[in-house]
């Protein structure tokens, strides 16, 4: 007889309003033909201001592809990429991304038999005028605009930003410092300025500076909000969650700059702080914190909050939510803002050599106070899981942290091991308790 | 793979393409995930045992996240032994391209200076160029022979003139080469189904399988394997300035042979490989993906797409690292080549 577990989990209410701002996006893209827009398909980092800029519609390929896994709908356009050829090994996100364009270039002739109805939510997105590619770090990002590019029949136009990877080969290499982020920063910025140029041609009208500015400043503000919250969240308990903060990733990541963006995270950071006050916390009876480590699990949001709160351990901090997503919004000059722009694109959390990784995951752990590190093993990421070992090893060397790694996957639900990491989690939970017990005797 | 060793020959050092060397990854295995593709993996587990320490420092060029994630864990193991990550770009129809590939060939030649404390000067530069171009054409003679109809050399026996020359000093390995070379005998192809090999685009595909292909009933006629026409493709300029020398061997390498690693709109991997086999006269391709490589996982589809509308028979081998299901592949080798035979014309 199935057992019904406690919910624990206390999921902040302000990001069901982020999911209702998130819909009311993607719906809009949905019908920018019909609203006359140009449309602009680009991967990497948060180009969007641009885009908002140069008055276009513009589509996230990596966000769509976790916008159909969090609402189990990647099946579809999955299923149409491996029709297509695309690899199960291949990145998730890519390869459902892709799926989507072959649908969309393909109209409903997959070949997919039975799904009709979902087929038309992945199919949905409308075509591209045109590619840009804005990827730091991973290659198969890097190369994921290009594919889409001849998916379309290499008739429509593609931009590449190039980011040098933040290796860290000269002693003065470090976070936010050296000559080689100085000249990697600059580099990108003037590739920026070019892409401006690019889209002016594209759209035949001249690109609107103050708009950039006017859209940058709200999303400098709402990233100061952000962090505020983030900080908020190294009370003991806890008031929010990792979780929490991945619900609020596509909001930071691609809505636009403006007021209601803004508002949206007052609203998290005020939620927050009225827990705080009211002695309210993300888990109920919070009795460990943990780091997570990897790219998100789309699939299993709510499933993994609900899971680990199960076990009374709260997630506070992570790689993806911690150094990602205009995470220095102090770099950003709203009247200049083009070198702050550059300067996070190359921040992406897969940009950076296992040194500077090193340096901000024990740094974070050390903030949070964390008991463990958690590691999702995302099978199809090796941008984000080619280092966790090391962190994981230098985590117990430097800190004494254990940690403890599950196998999961960005996109593809059927990469994911429940059952491994139900005994990681129960052993790692266990060996904490274990070190409790020794240092207080 | 597209680390210029023209510069290190001239600052007297010696410059080695890491192989893969075919042993089991064990100790490697903690330290690097089961899903990065062998030759990765393999790098990894040769410096964690101690493997690499005959080197006396690591230089990378290339943008693939595996090799940099591998690179990353050699730095980390082998604290004393210097890992240079000279990133050549991999957006060749930028605007900026030739320029940034040129200055980080300038940067990788004062790297090495500073690595070798040698200063290389423009004639040492020269000769090395002019040392690996001699070695580079021989080999290629080799392969544009084979290509023509001449199948005296095995395909293993053409990727250890191709390795041995990955890991020697062109000015020892040309004689070696001339040497090898005069001793095989032109053979006339004979009946088999005449195949192209590709892919494999940084590490050897195993010997075995490649014996395996030949006694399945196919002839290999060519190839654009890293280990084969791939590495020998092109020659670096020997006049003008050495170091836009070297940036413009990087850019014509991509487009004599297209890479997947690269993103530039003109040069089409599969465009050029429909355009190899008609060159060859080869009946079928034979695609060598090592499991887990991204960048030809990636381009897959568009291969298949183009050889599909070409009517070219086709038939891809994920090969494995360690235990690869030979007999599963001699099968299924067997079906290509069967399928290669029934479309050869009918002789009254």
């Amino acid at each position: 007889m199935p057992t019904t577990v406690e919910d624990k989990s206390n999921r902040l209410d302000m990001t069901r309003q982020g999911g209702r701002m998130i819909a009311s996006y993607w719906d809009d893209l949905f019908t920018a033909r019909e609203q006359g827009k140009q449309i602009v398909w680009y991967n990497g980092g948060a180009l969007n201001p641009i885009f908002q800029a140069a008055g276009l519609a513009w589509c996230h390929g990596e966000a769509f592809a976790a916008r159909l896994a969090a609402q189990r709908m990647e099946g579809p356009a999955q299923l149409a990429g491996a029709e297509y050829g695309y690899n199960a090994e291949l990145c998730s996100y890519s390869r459902t991304h892709l799926g989507c364009a072959v649908l969309t270039v393909q109209g409903s002739q997959s070949g997919v038999v039975g799904m009709n109805d979902q087929a038309e939510l992945a199919a949905k997105l409308p075509a591209p005028d045109f590619f840009v590619n804005n990827y730091a770090g991973c290659s198969t990002g890097q190369q994921w605009d290009g594919i889409s590019y001849r998916v379309f029949g290499k008739e429509l136009p593609l931009f590449n930003v190039s980011h040098p990877f933040l290796w860290g080969n000269q002693p003065d290499a470090g976070y936010l410092r050296g000559e080689e982020w100085e000249s990697a920063s600059r580099y990108v910025r003037d590739q920026l300025r070019d892409l401006i140029t690019w889209l002016e041609e594209r759209t035949g009208r001249p690109f609107d500076w103050d708009l950039l500015s006017e859209s940058m400043t709200y999303i400098k503000r709402a990233a100061e909000l952000r962090r505020e919250g983030l900080e908020l969240c190294k009370q003991k308990p806890a008031p929010a969650t990792f979780w929490d903060w991945i619900a609020c990733v596509a909001p930071i990541n691609f809505l636009p700059g403006d007021q209601a963006l803004v508002d949206y995270f007052q609203g998290v950071r005020d939620e927050i702080k009225g827990r705080i006050d009211a002695g309210v916390s993300g888990v109920r009876n919070e009795r460990y914190r943990l780091y997570f480590d990897g790219i998100m699990n789309w699939n299993k949001l709510g499933f993994l909050s609900r899971k680990f709160a199960e076990y009374d351990a709260a997630v506070l901090c992570g790689r993806y939510i911690h150094n990602a997503f205009w995470q220095e919004p102090q770099l950003i000059d709203p009247d200049d803002p083009l070198m702050g722009m550059a300067q996070h694109y190359l921040l992406c959390p897969t940009n950076h050599g296992s040194k500077t990784l090193d340096y901000l995951t024990l740094r974070d752990c050390a903030e949070y106070d964390v008991d463990g590190i958690v590691f999702h093993s995302t099978r199809t990421c090796r941008a984000f899981t080619g280092p966790q070992r090391l962190l994981a090893r230098s985590a117990q060397q430097t800190l004494g942290i254990p940690s403890a790694f599950f196998e999961g996957d960005v996109a593809d639900a059927s990469f994911y091991k429940d059952e491994i990491l139900e005994s990681r989690i129960v052993t790692m939970l266990e060996a904490i308790d274990v070190r409790r017990e020794r240092a207080a005797i | 793979m597209n680390f210029p060793r023209e510069l290190a020959l001239a600052a007297g050092a010696l410059p080695v393409v890491v192989q893969d060397d075919g042993r089991p990854v064990t100790e490697g295995r903690a330290l690097l995930a089961e899903f990065y593709c062998g030759y990765t993996r393999n790098l990894v587990d040769q410096a964690v045992t101690g493997r690499l320490d005959g080197y006396d420092g690591l230089f990378l060029a290339d943008h693939c996240i595996s090799l940099v994630g591998a690179a990353d864990v050699v730095r980390s193991v082998n604290p004393g032994t210097p890992v240079f990550f000279g990133m050549l770009m991999a957006s060749m129809g930028d605007a900026s391209a030739a320029q940034k590939v040129t200055e980080m060939m300038a940067t990788l030649r004062t790297e090495l200076q500073r690595f070798t404390a040698t200063k290389i000067n423009d004639e040492a530069l020269r000769t090395a160029i002019r040392a690996h171009n001699r070695d580079r054409a021989l080999l290629r003679s080799a392969f544009d022979a084979r290509r023509s109809g001449d199948a005296a050399l095995r395909p293993a026996q053409l990727q250890d003139l191709v390795t041995t020359s990955m890991v020697m000093d062109p000015d020892e390995h040309y004689p070696l080469l001339t040497e090898a070379l005069a001793e095989a005998r032109a053979v006339v192809r004979d009946d088999r189904v005449r195949v192209h090999l590709s892919g494999h685009l940084c590490h050897a595909p195993r010997r075995e399988l490649l014996d395996l292909i030949e006694d399945s009933g196919a002839l290999v006629v060519d190839d654009d394997l890293y280990h084969g026409r791939r590495h020998v493709s092109t020659d670096v300029a020997e006049q003008g300035d050495p170091i836009e020398a070297l940036a413009g061997w990087y850019s014509r390498r991509n487009t004599a042979i297209p890479c997947p690693t690269r993103v530039q709109r003109d040069a089409d991997w599969d465009v050029w490989l429909i355009d190899a086999v008609h060159t060859s006269g080869a009946e079928a391709v034979l695609h060598l993906l090592p499991k887990f490589c991204e960048p030809h996982m990636l381009y897959y589809p568009e291969l298949r797409k183009g050889l599909d509308a070409a009517g070219i028979p086709h038939l891809l081998l994920e090969t494995e690292h360690e235990g690869m299901p030979l007999e599963s592949f001699r099968t299924r080798i067997e079906a290509l080549v069967e399928r290669a035979r029934r479309r050869r014309p009918v002789l009254a």
